[in-house]
This record gives structure tokens, sequence and C-alpha cells, in this order.
């Protein structure tokens, strides 16, 4: 990049972000760090374990004690609207998936890894999907700078060893994952994201949709960690070979003939 | 999807082992009583839920000799999902194959 063109984009960078965070000296942004908690290594949702074949070691031991997959919404307080999508849903039958997408990734079992900092915290699991929060102080987008994705707009702040992450437009989860709850695009996700111990984060979820839920809905999720991982093993969906039979019931596709 | 009722094991030698996402596949070709043989698909989990029990890409190699247990296809076609899964001969795959680059 020429030296103009840098220095406008580093000017442009500068103006996007709130007074609180662009000052900081590369010694304040230490001591700043320092302040904040470190959530490190790789964790997963407790009581989602999952077997080498993918099954749940839950569902296999058939243990109905242990809460699992609290948000996929099964005990939701569902309006007529939020039972119709429901319904619709359960006669859909298990489709193709293109990942899993926000609020499933805080809930799966595949691992999370919780970057802290001192503008924003970065959440990411294993199939790259990504939350950004912003906790410099900045609020959510004007309503005509918003638009609806898979993963929201996020925005946080810490109240001592607590992350509070407020989070909206969210386009309709079980689109994108069909195991999700099917709520809309209005629905308001609040997070409180705490370490309660070395081995377990607590992240209590309350979600408002006036357009699927009667009322809030609320779920706790706790992570232990996720053991086996010395990296975030992440590959991308090239080889979905669920299928359907002649009878509308899934089945395995025959292999794809292999690319060069 | 699966018939959750009744599980097979099989025996048979590796024809592919796909690493990939959503999920992870092993062919197998298995013979039967008559001497036909037939290849199976074999859906297992997604690769973290493999590399975290210590499976790697190159466990399975093609040609390997394997033993499986599987709950079958709902619809009887030549596949199902994979359960456990062994060397021919009864030895562990992923953990605690100490002969296997999987447990490094």
């Amino acid at each position: 990049m020429r030296p103009v063109l840098l220095l406008a984009a580093a000017a442009l960078a500068v103006g996007a972000f709130p007074a609180a965070a662009k000052d900081l000296t590369p010694a304040e942004r230490t001591k700043a760090y320092a302040k904040l908690p470190y959530w490190g290594g790789f964790w997963i949702t407790e009581n989602d374990e999952t077997s080498i074949g993918g099954l749940s070691q839950r569902a296999i031991d058939k243990d109905s004690s242990r809460a699992a997959m609290l948000l996929y919404g099964f005990n939701a307080p569902w309006n007529d609207e939020g039972r119709k999508r429901q319904a619709a849903r359960a006669k859909a039958g298990d489709r193709k998936a293109d990942g899993w997408g926000y609020p499933v990734m805080m809930n799966a079992a595949a691992p999370i890894q919780f970057m802290i900092t001192p503008e924003e915290v970065i959440i990411i699991n294993a199939y790259r999907d990504v939350r950004h929060i912003y906790t410099d102080g900045r609020k959510h987008p004007d309503a005509d700078d918003l638009w609806p994705t898979v993963w929201g707009d996020s925005i946080g702040h810490w109240e001592g060893d607590t992350l509070v992450v407020d989070t909206i437009q969210v386009k309709n989860p079980n689109i994108y994952f069909h195991g999700a709850a099917p709520l809309s695009e209005q629905a308001h996700y609040v997070e409180r994201i705490r370490m309660v111990s070395p081995t377990r984060i607590e992240d209590e979820f309350t979600i408002e949709d006036p357009v699927t839920l009667t009322g809030p809905w609320k779920a706790k999720i706790t992570y232990s960690p996720a053991e086996g991982f010395d990296r975030m093993v992440s590959i991308d969906f090239d080889n979905d070979r669920t299928g359907f039979d002649d009878q509308g019931r899934n089945t395995i596709e025959p292999p794809k003939p292999a690319e060069k | 999807m699966f018939d959750q009722t009744k599980s097979l094991k099989l025996t048979g030698s590796v024809v592919q082992f796909q690493w990939t996402n959503p999920h992870c596949y092993i062919q197998l070709a298995v013979k039967d009583a008559s001497g036909t043989t037939t290849e199976w698909s074999l859906e297992m989990g997604a690769p973290m839920y493999l590399y975290a029990d210590g499976w790697r890409p190159g466990t399975l190699k093609t040609g390997s000799p394997i033993t499986v247990t599987i709950y079958p296809l709902k619809d009887g076609k030549p596949g199902g999902v994979v359960l456990t899964a062994t060397t021919a001969d009864g030895k562990p795959l992923g953990k605690g194959a100490p002969l296997s680059k999987a447990s490094s």
C-alpha cells in the first residue's frame, strides 16, 4: 500500500473507534490486559460429549437426566408463531447444515476459544464461526446501518469478572442450522459469561423475541475444558453426504469421485 | 436415519477414509459368507471429535483390515454410523493405540 493510502486507512481506522480505545499506548494496553480475565484453552459444552460416530454420548447412554443442547429451544416459552415454527421444523426432518452459527455455536459439541482483549472479546469455534464482541464502549450501529447475519451484532462490557454481552440482528438460527431454535430477527440476546472456577465457565442466556416467545427465555450453558486438543481443528464443509432416499428418509449418499 | 435398536459387527478392508466435515466416513469393503464383496459407507463424527479421541487422517490406511460395530441405515442400504472401531485383531484405534502415530 502506498504511504498516502496507508495514512488514509489509518485515519479511518482511528476514527471508527471510540475515544476510550483509540488513545491507548502499548504500555497502557499492557496494563489494560492485566486487568482482564484470561479464559485460555479450549472449552466445550458440558453434557454434549460426542462419540467417534458423532452421536451424543448422552443419547448412547440413554441418560435423559443430563440437560443438553438447551439452546435448541425445546423448552422455550414459545407463543403461537413460535409453536408454528417449531412444528414446521419437526416436519422438515434432518436437513443439511451450513454450519452452526449463533447462538448454537455457544451450545455445541465443538470446542470454543475466548480471546479477551481491552477492546473486544472474540469467540471462535472449530467451524470458524466468529463472534466479535466490542467492549470499547461503542453502541450497536443505527438501525439503518444494521443488517441481520448468522452471528448478529454484539457489544459487551465487563461487570467485575463477568462479561455482559448484548446481541441483536441474528437471522433465524434455524435456517443456518436445522437443530437451532427458530427465533426471529427481532430476537434480543443477553449473555452473562463468567469463569466460576478454573475448569468451569458459565454463560447465562436471556433471550427475548416479540415474534416467537411469550416472555424471556433463560438458559444457563456451562463449559468445561475440551480434552484432546492441542490446536483448533478446523476443516471446511466439503463432504456433506447426508441425503434423502426415495421415501424422503435421510440416508448416506455414495462417495463423490475424488477431485484433483 | 440409523436404526438404533440393533447393532451390526462388520470386518473388512478400508477402501477410503474420508477426513472431512461435517462427517468423516470409512468406505469399507466387506465380504459376506457367499464371497460377495459389498462396499459400506460408514459415518463417523466430525474430524474434531475423532482428533480429540486420538484419531488422525492417517489412522486408517487403504487396505487396512478393521472391525467396526455400527447402527445400520434404516433404509437397508449398506451404511451406518460407527459405534466402535478396532483393528481386525481387536486392537484399539486412536487413543490407546501405542504404535499408532495417532496416539503421539
